[in-house]
């Protein structure tokens, strides 16, 4: 004769595996057959909750429109926007960027002049007055 | 009185799930044979409904169940020549899902920030509908409670645990075709249900 049933022993019975000193004490013990339906219904209840709900959810899925309006920039087309906006900077960086160097360029070439214009000289700017009454003589 | 109206509820019950399982066995024989002379589509129209259950209560993410649930009849449709008759197509596809269910779990532990994700949807489960057969309010309110325990506790469950105890006691299948859909052994497989019970049985305790 046992006490009342332990976990593992609830478990067999539960699996339909009991030993026969379990089923025997099941069949004379009130409480713990009692206990033993109760724990089968909450089962059977679980089973048949998570059954249900499932259905419910899988109905869901289903209800939802085939044809769902799609977002204005899904992935792809973001990237593709990306792609065409870094393309376009491109392009006028292109434009922008010789201009800028051709106006350097020019203000280069204004000093060279002046560099040129100072070196050919003969004599310093203070002394060209002087230069011309060489030349004159 | 109690234990008399225990008697009757589960006698009828009993009953309704008889017939109701020959008819589904009888369904499920008829999908078996047109299934394996080539009609897939009547495989998935029949077994559809069960992997995305077994899906959803392992991974309560319906986008992520119903991913599995494609994964597998497309993997089951790749296989189907190789597939050798020596368990029911039910097990075979369950083994699919299991290995599925398994690799789904461990990307998403890994990459744990796709849970946080938009798409995802959650699910709240399956604790808090439970079909109204006359009982009190009370006892109802009672067994609503277990149930919505049950359904905790299985989600707290270590991964293997969870899993045949999902196989055993939504999907109704016996140890022998839970250890051959999730690879274990026989005796295993029963290791881990008893742990699974017990720790069920505790939160249910916890909840009287």
């Amino acid at each position: 004769m046992i006490a009342h049933l332990s976990s593992e022993q609830l478990a067999e019975c539960i699996l339909g595996q009991p030993s026969l000193i379990v089923a025997r004490h099941v069949q004379d013990c009130t409480a713990c057959r009692a206990e033993l339906a109760r724990f089968r219904e909450a089962l059977g209840e679980f089973r048949g909750a998570v059954r249900a709900w499932s259905q419910d959810q899988a109905d869901a899925a289903l209800s939802i429109p085939a044809s769902l309006p799609q977002p204005r920039f899904p992935a792809a087309s973001r990237q593709l926007a990306w792609a065409l906006l870094m393309a376009a900077v491109c392009i006028v960086a292109s434009f922008v960027l010789p201009w800028r160097g051709g106006e350097k360029a020019s203000s280069d070439a204004v000093l060279l002049n002046r560099v040129d214009a100072q070196v050919s000289r003969t004599a310093p700017a203070s002394m060209e007055p002087l230069m011309k009454l060489v030349v004159q003589e | 009185m109690v234990l008399a109206d225990l008697g009757r509820t589960a006698s009828a019950d009993l009953t309704n799930m008889q017939l109701s399982a020959t008819s589904e066995l009888e369904r499920a024989i008829r999908t078996d044979v047109a299934a394996l002379a080539g009609d897939f589509e009547a495989l998935v129209r029949f077994y559809r409904p069960k992997v995305f259950r077994f899906a959803l209560a392992s991974l309560r993410d319906v986008d992520a169940a119903e991913t599995v649930t494609q994964d597998c009849f497309l993997r089951a449709y790749q296989a189907r020549e190789r597939f050798r008759q020596d368990c029911s197509l039910h097990t075979w596809l369950m083994q699919i899902a299991v290995n599925l269910i398994r690799d789904h779990a461990r990307n998403r532990r890994l990459q744990f920030w796709l849970r946080a994700s938009l798409t995802a949807k959650p699910v709240d489960g399956a604790g808090h509908t439970i079909a109204d057969r006359g009982r009190s309010p009370e006892a109802q309110a009672l067994l609503q409670e277990q149930v919505a325990a049950i359904w905790a506790a299985a989600g707290r469950l270590p991964e293997k645990q969870r899993t045949v105890f999902l196989l055993r006691f939504v999907e109704d299948m016996d140890l022998l075709e839970i250890a051959v859909a999730t690879g274990m052994k026989e005796g295993t497989v029963k290791t881990h249900l008893f742990r699974a019970l017990r720790a069920v049985r505790e939160r249910i305790g916890e909840t009287v």
